[in-house]
Parts: C-alpha cells; sequence; structure tokens
C-alpha cells in the first residue's frame, strides 16, 4: 500500500479552498493541509469582498465543508517566511501549492502619488472590512475624493463611500471606521475609468446597484453610447450608466458622483497635500481636464510584491502553467496576476490540481512526514478549524441586531479566543 | 433506472449540491451518475433516463457560463424530448430580485417546449440565506420523488379504481 501523500496549500483565500476540493476528489487518501497566516480562514473573501456583499460572502459555507466534512485540515496563524520557512514545508509534505494571493496594491506611476492622502483601495477595503493586520487610522477623505480606476474594486470603494449608515443593515461593516467616515463624508466624488464605456473593467449589475442609493446625483460628460453590435456586457453597462444618470434626488442629494470614461491620470498636484487631479483624454483631443480633490483612491489592480517570494526569487505571472518546481504549483491570483472573480479561480485551481495529477507518480516516491514532522511549536501556534470556529461564533454573538457578524479589528484577540485563553472581562469586545 | 445528474456551475455551488443530492440517492439503493453540463452533449440525452438538473444564475439572469454550450445546442439542434423526465433545482441569490434563479427557468423553459416533462416543482436555493446548499438540493429532491410517487399512486387509481390493495 502507498503511504499517503501529505499536501499543504498555502493560503485559505477562495483558490487555496478550490485547489483543496479538487486534490481531495482526486486523492481521497491524502492528508491536505492549508495554512494562512491569519486566524481565520477564507481570505479575500472576508478581508476583501465588501461587508455589504454578504452573498458573495456566502461562498464561505461552500468552503466549510472542506473542514467540517472533507477531513482537510485548517492551520492558521502560521506565515510561511515567518513562523516556517517554504523549505520546511516542501520537506514536510510530497506537494506544496502557493495560494498567497497578491499583497499589494498596485501603484498608478503619476507624480504625486506619495502625498499623504492618497490611499490605496486594498487599504479602504481592508479597513471596512476590519482587517486585523491592517494599520488602524481613518484616512482624511475630505469633501471631494477622486477615485483612480474603474473596475470592481473602484465600484466597491465608490459605493462604501456614498453610503448612509441605515444601508449597511445586516452587513459585518466595521462600525468604527464607519463613524468615523460618516462623521464627514464626501459631497463630491470623481470616478475615473482609463477606457470608455465599451471597454470599461466593471461588471453592469456594480454599476446598476449605485442607483438604489439614495441622494445620490450622477454625471457624466463623456459619450456614454456603446455600438448596436457590442458585446452584450458592454451594452449592460451603457444601459446601467444611462440608468444613473436618470436619477434626479432633487433637494435630497447629498453627495455628487462624478463618472468619467476614457481618462487616464497625468499627474496628481498639491503642495505637501492633495489638491487636484490632471487627467488626460486616453482616445481622443482633448483639452487636459483639472478636478479639485481633497483625497485620491487607487484602485488599479494588485502586484507581486517586487522583493523575493521566500527564496523563489520575483514572481511573474504565469497563465500557462502552475507548475514551478518538482512538488511545487500555484494557484489563483498568486499564478495569474490580480484578474478574475472568485469564481475564475474554480477553474484555474482545476486546471492546476490536473497538473499536479499529471506528475504525481514522481512525488509519491519520496516518503514524507507530513504536518505532523513540523517543528512542535510551529503546530502549537496553529489554529484549527474548531478553534477558528469559536472565533466564527465569538463574532455572530458580537454582532449587534443589525449587523450579521461583529469582527474583530485585533489579530491578537482573534488568537486569544481561538486558542481559549481569553479572560472574558465586561469591557472586552466579546463580552454580552 | 439509473438517475442522471447534471449540473451548471460557476463558483461551484451547484456542483456540492450535485454531489451531496447524488449521494444521498446512492445511499437509498439507486444508482447514479454525476455529470458537468461543461462536458455534457446534447446527443447523450436519452428518452428514457431520469435526469436532475441543478443550474445557477449569472450576469442578468443567464445560465452560468459552462452551460451556456450545453443551452446554446438545445436552442440551436432543437432535438425531441418528448417522454424525457427530470427535475430542476436552481441557485440564485435574492439579492438579485429581477433576474433571481432565472438560469434554471431558462433552461427548463427550454426542456419543456422540446417535450420534455418536468417532475416536481422548480427547487430553489438563495446563496443569501449562507444555508448549505447541498442539504437544501437533498431536502427538495426528497419532496420531488414523493411527488412522483403521489402521482404514480393517483394514476394507479385511475387505472384501477380506488382498491387499496392495489
Ligand atoms: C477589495 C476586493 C473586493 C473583491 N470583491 C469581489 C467580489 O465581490 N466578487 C468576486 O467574485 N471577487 C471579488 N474579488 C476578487 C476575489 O477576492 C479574488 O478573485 C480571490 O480572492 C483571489 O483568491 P486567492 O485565493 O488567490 O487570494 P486571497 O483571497 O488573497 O487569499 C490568499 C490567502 O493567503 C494568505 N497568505 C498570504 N501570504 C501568506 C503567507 N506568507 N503564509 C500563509 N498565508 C498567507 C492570506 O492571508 C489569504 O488568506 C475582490 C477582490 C478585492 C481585492
Ligand atoms: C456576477 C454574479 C452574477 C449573478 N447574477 C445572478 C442573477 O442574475 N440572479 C440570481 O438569482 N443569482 C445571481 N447570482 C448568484 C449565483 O447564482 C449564486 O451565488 C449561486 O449560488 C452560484 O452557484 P454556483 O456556485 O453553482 O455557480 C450571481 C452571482 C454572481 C457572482
Amino acid at each position: 500500500m502507498d503511504t499517503p501523500l501529505s499536501i499543504a496549500v498555502i493560503g485559505s483565500g477562495p483558490s487555496g479552498c478550490y485547489i483543496a476540493q479538487s486534490l481531495r476528489r482526486s486523492f481521497p487518501q491524502s492528508e491536505i493541509t492549508i495554512y494562512d497566516r491569519l486566524a481565520s480562514p477564507y481570505g479575500l473573501v472576508r478581508y476583501g469582498v465588501a461587508p455589504d456583499h454578504q452573498s458573495t460572502k456566502s461562498i464561505q459555507s461552500q468552503f466549510a465543508r472542506l473542514f467540517e466534512r472533507e477531513d482537510v485540515r485548517f492551520a492558521g496563524n502560521i506565515e510561511v517566511g515567518r513562523d516556517i520557512s517554504l523549505d520546511q514545508l516542501r520537506n514536510a509534505h510530497n506537494i506544496v501549492v502557493l495560494a498567497a494571493g497578491l499583497p499589494e496594491d498596485r501603484t498608478v506611476g503619476v507624480p504625486g502619488e506619495n502625498l499623504p492622502e492618497v490611499y490605496r483601495a486594498g487599504r479602504l477595503t481592508r479597513l471596512f472590512n476590519a482587517h486585523p493586520l491592517e494599520q488602524t487610522g481613518v484616512p482624511n477623505l475630505g469633501k471631494s475624493v477622486a477615485i483612480i480606476g474603474g473596475g470592481n474594486v473602484s465600484i466597491d470603494v465608490l459605493r462604501m463611500l456614498i453610503k448612509q449608515p441605515e444601508d449597511f443593515v445586516n452587513s459585518d461593516i466595521d462600525d468604527a471606521v464607519l463613524a468615523d467616515y460618516v462623521r464627514a463624508p464626501a459631497g463630491r466624488i470623481d470616478f475615473i475609468c482609463r477606457s470608455t464605456i465599451t471597454n470599461a473593467p466593471s461588471d453592469p449589475v456594480m454599476l446598476s446597484e449605485l442607483g438604489r442609493i439614495r441622494g445620490v446625483r450622477f454625471s457624466c460628460s463623456d459619450p456614454i453610447d456603446v455600438a448596436e453590435d457590442a458585446p452584450r456586457a458592454a451594452l449592460a453597462r451603457a444601459k446601467a450608466v444611462a440608468g444613473l444618470l436618470e436619477i434626479d434626488p432633487g433637494t435630497e442629494t447629498r453627495v455628487e458622483v462624478a463618472l468619467h470614461f476614457g481618462w487616464a491620470p497625468v499627474s496628481i498636484n498639491g503642495d505637501g497635500h492633495v489638491r487636484n487631479v490632471e487627467l488626460r483624454s486616453v482616445n481622443d483631443v482633448r483639452p487636459n481636464l483639472h478636478l479639485d480633490a481633497d483625497s485620491v483612491v487607487t484602485a488599479v489592480g494588485f502586484d507581486y510584491d517586487s522583493g523575493d517570494w521566500h527564496g523563489l526569487g520575483a514572481l511573474k505571472a504565469n497563465l500557462e502553467t502552475g507548475v514551478m518546481d518538482l512538488g511545487l504549483y500555484r494557484t489563483g491570483w498568486i499564478k495569474r496576476g490580480s484578474r478574475g472573480t472568485i469564481a475564475e479561480n474554480r477553474s484555474c485551481a482545476k486546471a492546476v490540481a490536473e497538473e499536479i495529477v499529471a506528475g504525481v507518480d514522481t512525488l509519491k516516491q519520496q516518503t514524507k512526514p507530513g504536518y505532523g514532522g513540523l517543528p512542535e511549536e510551529v503546530r502549537a501556534r496553529a489554529i484549527d478549524y474548531s478553534a477558528w470556529k469559536r472565533v466564527d461564533s465569538a463574532e455572530t454573538d458580537a454582532a449587534p441586531a443589525d449587523r450579521s457578524r461583529r469582527k474583530f479589528p485585533s489579530h491578537e484577540h482573534m488568537v486569544a479566543i481561538a486558542h481559549n485563553n481569553f479572560v472574558q472581562t465586561s469591557a472586552g469586545p466579546g463580552a454580552n | 433506472m439509473k438517475i442522471q445528474v447534471l449540473f451548471g456551475t460557476e463558483s461551484g455551488n451547484a456542483e456540492v449540491a450535485a454531489e451531496d443530492l447524488a449521494q444521498s440517492v446512492r445511499n437509498d439503493g439507486q444508482e447514479v451518475e454525476v455529470q458537468d453540463l461543461s462536458s455534457f452533449s446534447i446527443a447523450e440525452l436519452q428518452h428514457d433516463s431520469m435526469y436532475v438538473f441543478l443550474c445557477s444564475t449569472y450576469g442578468e439572469g443567464d445560465l452560468p457560463n459552462t452551460a451556456l454550450p450545453f443551452y446554446a445546442d438545445l436552442s440551436v439542434v432543437r432535438p425531441d424530448l418528448s417522454g424525457m423526465r427530470y427535475a430542476m433545482f436552481g441557485l440564485g441569490d435574492t439579492f438579485y430580485t429581477e433576474t433571481y434563479g432565472h438560469g434554471a427557468t431558462k433552461l427548463d423553459d427550454k426542456l419543456t417546449e422540446l417535450g420534455a416533462q418536468r417532475v416536481g416543482k422548480i427547487g430553489r436555493y438563495d446563496a443569501s440565506t449562507w444555508e448549505p446548499v447541498g442539504e437544501c438540493a437533498v431536502a427538495w429532491f426528497a419532496g420531488v420523488l414523493e411527488d412522483v410517487s403521489a402521482v404514480r399512486w393517483l394514476q394507479r387509481i385511475g387505472q384501477h379504481g380506488l382498491d387499496p390493495a392495489a
């Protein structure tokens, strides 16, 4: 009889969960462990997907099956590179799959990007999502915000900034961050998309959703017609934008949103502080635009960290293969770059799992100790699935009536609850 | 008779539901096969089989990408499906108020139009409930089977009169 294969997946976001699913089907007897640096599983489903999009987050119930029914181990609170090296993991497991996502917001590459009021969408979305390792401190957005980038993350940020507190019912937004923002919310937002409406990267449904928020007036001084034979998504997008422009909240207008299509940033200007943004027309000859702004949010995708990825050198996207070395693979955003929805990571994981299956005979030859072969102190700090469930219930118990949960913004606190080291005090979060 | 379970999915919920449903049917001693609509050809459809479709919704009330070729083939080739029986389970999200579950509804309309006969009601799963989709599908299918046996019983009554021994 073969010794069971031992598999390590680094990262418990959608791609880590999907590849574990596929590998469980291909190797029913294998030992599969999903490692994550955080105490909680599910990556950007928990900390990227907007807090008011709970139904998108509900994919967690599909992933939970892995841990509840399919004998996949969760080992949270273990950061590769800090608590254990990639080499140690490769020595312990026959197969290691990187599914660690992409951590860094891509930069726009224009002068002025380092002014203090230029914020990255990754940071803002982590703040609204109560990410426990995001440095706190509320961004100083001011009255007028320019959002650079025309994709869905950009729309998420816009939506967070134009909703009113009552629009967050049943969400799990970080209420402290929300309260700080709504004390002095933006009154004008410029949404700057490089592509024309035909080629814009936004989902039409995300655009129309904006129209359900009360008190917002939309404007657009760019052409919003698309050719009749344009792709369906383009037609739907044009229709969605046209719908937004018809809304007239009259005297109830709280915030003006100007949509720009076909404009690229030239520079962010200001003497020590953001004052305005200069844009140039991408396709047509039109004079440059100067938009006044107190702050800028950049949402132009995520990137590989430029340094060495745990001894593997600087990584680049690879659309062809997930194979990196003997027994070493990658999937999801760390493989393809920051493109695509949650679902796209499923087909990506399936393809990589096929590559793994094709090469497994060689890998089987080696006997590896598996998870049990990791140093005792590493296993001692690990948060397993039942420990995570303690945090999960503490969060839902702590939720006010109009919230689905209250996420704990301190990682130490999460770890303490998970390890049952948390002494409840009446003042402590999580106390009833 | 073997039950064929066919799923159309993008993010995997319909596949999970299909597997759970198949497992529960198997536990009842019934032969069952699960296939992804993305790798299933309309030429494989058998008139004397029982099919269970599980299908989610994307775009503006469309079928998931993986099931679009199957749907397009049905629409273009228009095979005669009379005699074929099927059950339909739709996955969606009430967040999309106007197109909730339309993927399955579209597929259902198409199959009916081509002569196939649906048994039971269309099952519905709403992703915003966070409920385990597998359990929802299994519970729904138990209801479908009850409906089917109720129909059989009524047919028998029709044929033999009200004879408790029949
Ligand atoms: C703000 C935002 C909103 C989004 N909204 C949507 C949406 O509404 N719908 C949709 O379909 N898609 C959405 N997406 C896209 C979706 O989140 C991604 O497609 C998906 O999360 C990528 O999955 P992944 O597993 O590759 O990466 P991630 O989800 O980032 O998961 C990576 C995991 O690896 C862990 N990790 C990283 N480094 C280490 C290490 N050294 N050691 C151990 N663990 C490590 C991280 O903690 C994390 O849990 C959104 C993305 C963003 C950024
Ligand atoms: C981009 C997108 C569009 C969607 N559109 C609809 C829709 O129009 N109607 C609906 O009922 N559900 C819609 N849904 C919800 C999905 O159908 C639901 O999440 C389902 O559980 C997915 O099943 P799957 O994982 O099998 O694909 C949409 C989901 C996404 C991500």
